[in-house]
């Protein structure tokens, strides 16, 4: 479902990715996990095409790199929930807005939206707080929002960004344990960390990449 | 698709709303300009208008030989109308001349004289697109070719001056207002930058969640019309109040085209609009 083959992908400062093996299989529950500046981050801009890698190749969906348009990117990213650290809320729209965006954006009709959003916020928990602003919610809540907007799309893979390093500890395990419930549904999910106390004592795929580099 | 436009209004709209300010500059820079373009094109097309006048009541007097008698006038009054660009020639006899004469300068300007020593005469009217000086000075040597006619009058100097004054007003008031329109299309992107800036955050995440690129710049392309809907409908506003006023207080003083308001609404759209296609450039590059 998700390739990345002997990836390259260098910055302009030279700074990227030396050698990038990933590989993620439908349903599949992987940890990317590496030091701060490993490259963790630029590994899912990969996927989700914001970066283009300059050797080897990516895959997803059926959409390759190699032969990509960028008029493709739009319809590649509605296949993917992504979600980062800093939840990238708007902050001046409720809750319900902030997760139709991502249906409005791709030219729903207006009743499925509805539906589709109260579906995926009672998901998430937060069924009761639909009208609510972002600045009135938790930051464990704001990351559900994150979530639900991910997952309004029906997406084949959660690309989550280190998205538990704003919360406290019990909020972290809220938020994970409720990527294990989407996970137990069946969506793949791709979980960038530098934190190794995530993974432990939980027997998941973990692929480990230091200084640009996967180490199997 | 109709969903499609619907929410590209509906957050056009409320971008508007939330930008108040560089709207209403936005706004402001687009009313300004279009005010100064009215006023170069007001002030063209008064003196093209009053050159036009001037033109309309030049007409070619050409003195007939005395000693022509009724049905060689009649011929020659032909023979002119037959000229390319002649609209009118009017037959001024001895008498009339001296009608007019007397008219001007008083009953008793001839008695002194036993004879009436003014010719006759063709008035002589020139259709409008002859009414240039190239063209009616060929006309005027035609006139002049044929036997029977003595001499022409016109006032060649002063038809001359017109057109030279014309063509220099045309070409100043014809780059300014270019540089105007320019300048102020610059300025406009500017402002709908710092519009499309604050909301960076909202275009960013529309790209992670698959918004295509048409989409993303669909609310900012109406943003920019409506401005330059609101900036051109203020300035035309303005310009009918004025002449209102105008025409109220000294009528038949300026000459207005009522084309000037629509010209002036869609100037502010295309303002408006490039201005935002200009700005968007920046922003969203795939
Ligand atoms: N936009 C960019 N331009 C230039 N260099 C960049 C850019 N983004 C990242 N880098 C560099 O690429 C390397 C990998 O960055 P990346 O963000 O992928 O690391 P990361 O593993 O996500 O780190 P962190 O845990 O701190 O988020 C770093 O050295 C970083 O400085
Ligand atoms: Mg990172």
């Amino acid at each position: 479902m998700i390739e990345l083959s002997n990836v390259k992908a260098f910055y302009p400062g030279g700074e990227g990715l030396e050698l990038v093996n990933v590989t993620v299989k439908p349903g599949e529950f992987v940890y990317l996990i590496g030091p701060s500046g490993a490259g963790k981050s630029s590994v899912l801009k990969l996927i989700y095409m914001d970066i283009k890698p300059q050797s080897g190749f990516v895959r997803v969906n059926g959409f390759n790199s190699l032969n990509m348009k960028r008029k493709q990117i739009p319809l590649l990213r509605r296949k993917l929930g992504i979600i980062f650290q800093d939840f990238k809320l708007l902050t001046d729209r409720t809750v319900f807005e902030n997760v139709a965006f991502t249906l409005n954006v791709t030219n729903s009709r207006q009743r499925d939206i509805k539906r589709k959003v109260l579906r995926v916020l009672a998901e998430v928990g937060l069924r009761h707080k639909e009208n609510k602003m972002p600045h009135e919610l938790s930051g464990g809540e704001q990351q559900r929002v994150a979530i639900a907007r991910a997952l309004v799309n029906e997406p084949i893979i959660l690309l989550a960004d280190e998205i538990t390093g704003n919360l406290d500890p019990l909020s972290e395990e809220d938020i994970i344990s409720l990527l294990e419930k989407i996970h137990a549904k069946g969506t793949a999910i791709l979980m960038a960390t530098h934190d190794n106390r995530l993974v432990r004592g939980k027997n998941r795929k973990i692929i480990r990449i230091e200084k640009g580099r996967t180490i199997n | 698709m109709i969903t499609g436009y619907r929410y590209a209004i509906v957050e056009g709209f409320r971008g508007l709303k939330r930008a108040k300010f560089s709207t209403s500059i936005s706004i402001f820079t687009i009313f300004l300009s279009l005010v100064i373009i009215a006023v170069f094109l007001i002030f063209i097309l008064n003196v093209h208008w009053i050159v036009a006048q001037i033109q309309s009541r030049m007409e070619l007097e050409a003195f007939i030989d005395n000693s022509y008698i009724q049905p060689q006038i009649d011929q020659l009054l032909l023979q002119i109308h037959e000229i390319e660009g002649v609209e009118e020639v009017r037959y001024i006899s001895k008498q009339e001349a001296a009608e007019i004469f007397r008219e001007q300068f008083g009953e008793d300007a001839f008695k002194i004289l036993e004879d009436n020593p003014l010719p006759a005469s063709f008035q002589i009217r020139l259709k409008p697109e002859y009414r240039s000086s190239e063209p009616t000075q060929n006309i005027f040597s035609e006139i002049l070719k044929l036997d029977g006619i003595d001499e022409i009058i016109y006032r060649h100097d002063l038809l001359m001056i017109l057109e030279r004054y014309m063509h220099i007003f045309l070409v100043v008031i014809i780059v300014m207002g270019s540089l105007l329109a320019l300048s102020s299309m610059i300025l406009v992107s500017n402002t709908i930058k710092l519009i499309i800036y604050s909301r960076r955050k909202t275009i960013e995440i529309m790209k992670l969640v698959g918004a295509t690129r048409s989409f993303i710049r669909r609310p900012f392309l109406i943003e920019g019309i409506v401005q330059g809907c609101l900036g051109g409908g203020l300035a035309a506003l303005l310009f009918y109040l004025l002449f209102k006023i105008i025409n109220i207080e000294i009528p038949n003083l300026i000459f207005v085209d009522t084309r000037i308001y629509l010209l002036l609404l869609i100037l502010g759209i295309v303002l408006g609009f490039s201005g935002s296609v200009i700005a968007l450039r920046k922003f969203i590059k795939y």
